[in-house]
């Protein structure tokens, strides 16, 4: 309906400010415990291990009180490519790829081999997608850029030791993000501008690819020139801050990892592990 | 303290020093500061003001000579952490000098990089949170604050550094008239505690607010002394091409014509208590005729734009959705100037928003040029071309190595070749006062900022469009180039029949330019009508946040105290008068 809204296409970073559990809790063991999951995730690849991860998955949104249609609104645009991939998969995925397992074949034809591991591989996939995405979202919308960022840090610490620059890391991330709405409303601003003053952008001849790419200058440029403006005058205000670097930093938030925070990251350990281990037959 | 806390001896600053395109920015600039002292720095753009700015805390190095801060020297690469955190400051854009995605966590980003221990830390920041007025707002994403609460979130960040002075390097600039009135109330706050405070900037009225004004002149000080002292030389400042605040220009013809009234009134206040109402008391008998406000607008046949009942609502659908229209009436006949005027966020942009088919009606009746915007078969390409609008800043939108080229891509992509372009070119250059011949083959990098806003200007007149929507068409720009714009408009109005519109902050501009008003708050069209009607209500536009000219208020300041004026009068020229014609009607 409005061909130029773009910010309604972008939930990076969009923090909703809810106050649940999940929210509370301390972002390193929020990210470890993601992490654990993920691990679960992506090697598990039996039907039920992906049924209860998916279980799980599900039943973990009610306690970050984030809707759960907001949660899934990413999966949308993501269905048409999941949908392809799967069908590739059950038709494409021969028995000689699935090393020493066994399949039933159901129908073949030339290239065409339809059978219960490939069925298996379409399935399980898609499982694995719907799965991450809502994990992430919970993540994404259950915590603020600081407490990722800080979290990222000072999980990354340690390896500072071998100059790995955690701190440097973590700014570069954070401010990234802090121009992520700032560039989103930028450019619709000046496509609104372009437009204005006779601009046609992209439509006409689809497949003249480089026509189309001179199209988008008049959008390119514009925004390109304003970002370096932008981190000019940002770097001349971080100086103006006394910002020298990592060194000698200090912070206003303080990570603190409760009772209960442990508890989760030894469960959430323990279900992993589970996944992982144990050889579920079906 | 005898010692001033800074001193700038000899200052010269050349940026690209070894190429033949050097550009000496500073030529000698000499002047201490004592404590506590409220300086103003002004000078045309382009005058070197932000340049000195730099030097202030180090950020930019003299060439030659020296500043010393609280008796640093500021090479001295030892001491640049104390020379910054005693020296703060703050920037133009308030966007681009918040680093942290949450308020609180931006404040603490300078003490955070000093090492600061956490108890204190978290003292600082409430604090100065606290004495910006931004407490409530500590957990809000930035992007989230209007432009006035950001620049307070940015003013926060450098007192969090506990500085003893604060520079504002034209951290008005950008602001609308309530914003840049909560900046200067912080700084104003921070004077009286004692902390020292320079303002760089071309807004006179500020620089009325100062202990002492320095004024900048390609490099070095053209003038200094108390803002009295320098208002008073109003040809000067003309030759500066800076301006002097209305009140004074009103002072300043009575004071021609009567020796006795005095030449160096800086605000409304003042000019009020130089009114000798004794004197000038008309007997009640001929009370002024104040005019009736707020009478609808008769329908006109000749209408370009009409809208009805329009409401619009971001992100529909979202949890983050946000109503900006909720009923807007509004009719623009052919070849009339109308002014938009409200507070950011009242709506403006939505509104003009949908007099290009930029956005649609979701609810409530546009008419555009004999058009129905809720048509989807409407071709809003061909009504783009016929509406012209040019967004706040418009020169961010340029994107061609040279002007010529910039101005061409409306026509071209329209179809217009050859010299019909040219011609197309030409004209709207010379239409924006960019001579075609000098200026085609100029980079774009190479212009000032006045030129860039002229060429962008010139990008949405070569569609050679019947209505011109203008959104801020001189913000940022110093006085010189506010008039100058502005009188080509009227000349385009008037010699080309081009219908305008034009939503600006600046009520002085909207009460000489425009032929009638719509006054928008909370979504809503609240009030229309002439200037003179809607200015006459100045109580009622102060709830809305919004302002009069300064003349209209001096006017209404009058009568409150008895002095028998008109109060719809909105210009210097019509106040004068106005004075002299009441006084003599007592000596007759």
């Amino acid at each position: 309906m409005d061909e130029f809204e773009i910010s309604r296409h972008i939930t990076i970073g969009q923090y909703l400010a809810l106050g649940s559990f999940i929210h509370k809790m301390d972002p390193r063991i929020k990210l470890l415990s993601f992490a654990l999951l993920v691990a679960a995730i992506t090697f598990s690849a039996s039907y039920t291990a992906n049924a209860i991860l998916l279980f799980v998955v599900f039943a973990l949104v009610p306690f970050s009180k984030i809707p759960i249609r907001y949660a899934l609104s990413g999966l949308k645009p993501a269905i048409p490519i999941v949908l392809l991939l799967a069908a590739l998969q059950i038709m494409l995925y021969t028995s000689t790829f699935a090393g020493g397992q066994h399949c039933s074949s159901f129908f073949r034809w030339g290239p065409i081999d339809s059978n219960s591991c490939g069925v298996q591989l379409a399935m399980v996939s898609a499982a694995r997608f719907v799965e991450l995405l809502v994990l992430t979202s919970l993540l994404t919308f259950s915590t603020t850029v600081t407490e990722l960022t800080l979290g990222t840090e000072q999980l990354l610490a340690p390896l500072t030791r071998f100059n790995f620059p955690a701190h440097e890391l973590a700014l570069t991330l954070t401010l990234a993000l802090r121009f992520v709405p700032t560039f989103a409303e930028e450019l619709e601003r000046i496509m609104k501008a372009q437009v204005s003053r006779g601009a046609e952008l992209g439509q006409r001849g689809r497949l003249r690819f480089i026509q189309q790419t001179r199209a988008l200058l008049p959008l390119v440029v514009p925004l390109f020139l304003g970002a370096l403006r932008r981190a000019e005058e940002l770097i001349l205000a971080m100086e103006a801050r006394c910002y020298v670097g990592g060194k000698r930093r200090t912070h206003l938030l303080e990570l603190r990892a409760k009772p209960s925070d442990w508890l989760v990251l030894a469960g959430t350990a323990a279900f992993a592990a589970a996944m992982l281990f144990i050889p579920f037959r079906f | 303290m005898s010692e001033p806390i800074l001193r700038v001896e000899n200052l010269h600053y050349t940026y690209f020093p070894d190429s033949p395109h050097a550009i000496h920015a500073l030529r000698g600039v000499s002047f201490t500061v004592p404590r506590g002292e409220y300086l103003a720095i002004i000078g045309h753009n382009g005058s070197g003001k932000s340049t000195l700015a730099k030097h202030l805390n180090g950020l930019l190095l003299p060439t030659r000579g020296d500043v010393w801060v609280n008796g640093w020297n500021t090479r001295d690469a030892a001491h640049r952490l104390d020379v910054r955190s005693t020296v703060g400051m703050v920037f133009q854009s308030p966007d681009n000098q918040i680093v942290a995605t949450i308020v609180e966590e931006d404040v603490a980003f300078g003490p955070e990089n000093l090492g600061v221990p956490r108890p204190e830390l978290r003292q600082r920041v409430d604090w100065a949170l606290d004495t910006v007025e931004m407490q409530p707002y500590r957990h809000r994403a930035p992007h989230l604050l209007s432009g006035g609460q950001k620049q307070r979130v940015a003013i926060a960040g450098i007192l969090a550094l506990k500085p003893q002075v604060l520079v504002f390097d034209e951290s008005t600039a950008l602001l609308d008239p309530v914003g840049r009135e909560q900046v200067l109330r912080v700084a104003r706050r921070l004077k009286d505690a004692g902390t020292t405070v320079i303002a760089v900037t071309h807004f006179m009225r500020e620089a009325a607010l100062a202990d002492r004004v320095i004024v900048l002149e390609n490099g070095a000080i053209a003038m200094q002394g108390t803002p009295r002292q320098v208002f008073s030389q109003a040809e000067r400042l003309r030759a500066l091409q800076l301006d002097v605040p209305e009140i004074t220009q009103l002072a300043q013809r009575l004071h021609a014509r009567d020796a006795a009234f005095p030449s160096d009134v800086l605000t409304v206040d003042e000019f009020v208590k130089a009114v000798p109402s004794g004197e000038w008391r008309v007997a009640s008998g001929d009370a002024p005729i104040t005019p009736s406000p707020n009478h609808p607008t008769p329908p006109r046949s000749n209408s370009v734009i009409t809208i009805r009942a329009l409401e619009h609502t971001y992100l529909r659908g979202t949890p983050l959705e946000s109503i900006a229209l909720r009923g807007v009436d509004l009719t623009v006949a052919r070849g009339e100037i109308v002014g938009i005027i409200g507070q950011t966020g009242s709506g403006k942009s939505t509104l003009v928003q949908h007099f290009n088919a930029l956005l649609r009606p979701q609810r409530g009746e546009v008419h555009v040029l004999g058009n129905d915007l809720s048509d989807p078969r409407l071709d809003a390409r061909a009504l783009r071309c016929r509406v012209g609008l040019a967004f706040q800043f418009p020169e961010a939108q340029l994107f061609e190595r040279y002007v010529g080229d910039d101005v061409a891509f409306g026509p071209w992509q329209t179809g217009l070749r050859g010299d019909a372009l040219r011609a197309r070119v030409r004209e709207a250059m010379d239409a924006v006062g960019l001579p075609f011949d000098a200026f085609k083959d100029r980079p774009l990098y190479s212009l000032s900022s006045g030129e860039r806003r002229r060429t962008a200007l010139a990008g949405v007149l070569a569609l050679r469009p019947e209505i011109l929507v203008l959104d801020e068409p001189t913000a940022g720009l110093d006085p010189r180039g506010h008039k100058d714009i502005l009188a080509r408009l009227v000349k385009l109005q008037r010699d080309a029949g081009m219908t305008l519109v034009i939503v600006s902050h600046n009520m002085e501009e909207m009460a000489r330019l425009c032929d009638r008003l719509y006054v928008i708050a909370d979504g809503r069209s609240i009030l229309s009508g002439t200037p003179r009607e809607v200015f006459a209500q100045p109580q009622r536009l102060s709830e809305l946040g919004l302002g009069v000219p300064q003349i209209t208020a001096a006017m209404h300041a009058l009568r409150e105290r008895g002095v028998a004026v008109r109060t719809d009068v909105l210009t210097v020229e019509e106040a004068a008068e106005q004075l002299a014609r009441d006084s003599e009607a007592v000596k007759q």
